[in-house]
């Protein structure tokens, strides 16, 4: 019902393992179905490329789904610390990515603040327009009201919609793959959350009850009815 | 002082001219003083429209440029009393006007006009900034597909950021059987995404090409449902509270009942 297009964008990367840096800090961010020798060969070759010394620095791991086993998290986690001398400050994946895990149902905890610190909301206090934009990379995005066609709202991590979604979200706009998409009514052009992108079929009637989108367990976007547990 | 209004929709072709013509018309035929501007400099229409196209000697143009007193560039409608219409120029472009120009002229005419009416050319570029400059409210046309929604939409959003306020939506060009097979986008609908005050409903009426073709604006025909609409805009312009109809197909019964009803 959903088509995907994964969608890298054109910088100098390793198109393995991506280190970046975000107003929260270092993220570390791994593609999926990679064995753990090439994740730590591309972690080497990233960090070997590096003018500064990252000693001390914490960083955060995004991975994406389907994707290593806990063992090879904790692993990793060992690795980046002892030879590397990073702080791992966080693993951040959708929940049900990490093979052998429990649940795929969606539940708050699997999207952990990054840091309580700097977790920030913005509130738009109207409806987006056509033509217009609203984008907040520091954090959430609520909007009271709808985004209607033409619109575009982005956030760095979840976009809450209360109202009709008509338009198009990106949330995780900074990579941040457990983001999500909620809305009252969610009937967007197009979903974007970190680089997965999706667009639902054309003519979807509106379900009539509030609807989350997330990256699920089969590496797209899917969209689902929002039950929280 | 007269209230300024903006007849605009971002898109081209969906009424705006058609619009002010007739409400312009309407508001005099209710015994207001209404002058009509046309912002379309360059390609001008609401002469044409109102059937006034022999009679333009000068253009807002020339009050701008000094070549003219506003009094004497006014046009003086053929057919009602009270109303006037300022031209635009056909040799100018749209980048030739300043809004703070155009914001002068909208506030001495509404000096001594009830309405001023200011007609939008399509788009959201100088030609609609000057269009908006000296208005306080705003009539948006919209006609019921996606493409003139998506535009109206859009301009609202700049009408309200230059705060022009009340947004008013005039519905143009409803045909009921298209939203009964669902080929239409419906009434609600339009609504639901533009969230703005309806003003009136008016319906699909082939009258509107001929009226536009003779020169005549359609509320000085009888009998023309869209013309009726207009009437019923104008006087919702100037405080009346009617409701709004419902278009209901035209089928044997009910143009029947129609010409029974229009007997009595």
């Amino acid at each position: 019902m959903i088509t995907n297009h994964s969608m890298r964008d054109g910088k100098r990367e390793n198109p393995r393992v991506n280190l970046r840096a975000y107003r929260d800090g270092l993220h570390l961010i791994i593609t999926p179905n990679l064995p753990i020798e090439d994740v730590s060969n591309a972690i080497y070759e990233t960090l070997a490329h590096m003018n500064q010394p990252l000693a001390g620095v914490s960083v955060q791991i995004d991975i994406t789904p389907p994707a290593l086993t806990k063992e090879n998290l904790d692993s990793l986690r060992v690795k980046l610390e002892e030879t590397y001398n990073l702080q791992v400050s966080g693993i951040d994946f959708p929940k049900g990515a990490l093979q052998g895990g429990s649940s795929t149902a969606f539940s708050w905890e699997s999207n952990p603040p990054l840091n309580k610190k700097t977790e920030r909301s913005k509130i738009v206090r109207k409806t987006v327009r056509s033509g217009q934009t609203e984008s907040f990379p520091e954090g959430n995005l609520i909007i009271y009201g709808n985004v209607n066609p033409g619109g575009e709202v982005s956030a760095g991590r979840d976009i809450i919609v209360l109202g009709s979604l008509r338009g198009v979200a990106h949330a995780g706009m900074n990579g941040r793959l457990s983001s999500v998409i909620v809305a009252m009514n969610l009937v967007p052009l197009q979903l974007q959350i970190g680089n997965y992108i999706t667009r639902p079929i054309v003519g979807q009637k509106p379900q009539g009850y509030p609807e989350i989108a997330r990256i699920g367990p089969q590496d797209v976007i899917t969209v689902e009815a929002l039950v929280t547990a | 002082m007269g209230k300024v209004i903006v007849v605009t929709s971002g898109k081209g072709g969906v009424g705006k001219t058609t619009s002010t013509a007739n409400l312009g018309t309407a508001l005099s035929l209710l015994g207001n003083m209404v002058a009509i501007v046309d912002a379309d400099i360059g390609l001008r229409n609401l002469d044409v429209v109102m059937g006034l196209e022999s009679r333009v000697v000068y253009t807002s143009m020339d009050v701008i440029d000094g070549r003219c007193e506003l009094e004497r560039a006014l046009v003086r409608d053929k057919r009602v009393d009270g109303l006037v219409l300022l031209a635009a120029s056909q040799k100018n472009s749209k980048d030739d006007i300043q809004p703070r120009q155009m914001k002068s002229i909208c506030s001495r005419l509404s000096e001594n006009y009830d309405f001023v009416l200011v007609d939008s050319p399509a788009g959201i570029e100088n030609g609609f900034r000057n269009a908006a400059a000296g208005a306080q409210e705003g009539l948006i046309v919209t006609t019921p597909d996606v493409s003139a929604i998506r535009d109206a939409d859009r301009i609202t959003g700049l009408l309200q950021h230059m705060e022009i306020e009340p947004l008013n939506l005039v519905l143009n060009r409803l045909s009921p059987e298209m939203v009964r097979r669902g080929t239409m986008v419906s009434q609600k609908d339009v609504l639901s995404v533009l969230s703005l005050d309806l003003i009136g409903v008016v319906p699909e009426d082939k009258g509107v090409i001929a009226s536009t073709n003779r020169g005549i604006p359609l509320v000085h025909t009888k009998n023309s449902e869209a013309a009726q609409a207009y009437m019923r805009i104008a006087k919702r312009l100037i405080g009346h509270q009617i409701p709004i109809p419902e278009f209901r197909e035209k089928n044997f019964f009910s143009s029947l009942l129609q010409r029974f009803s229009r007997v009595k």
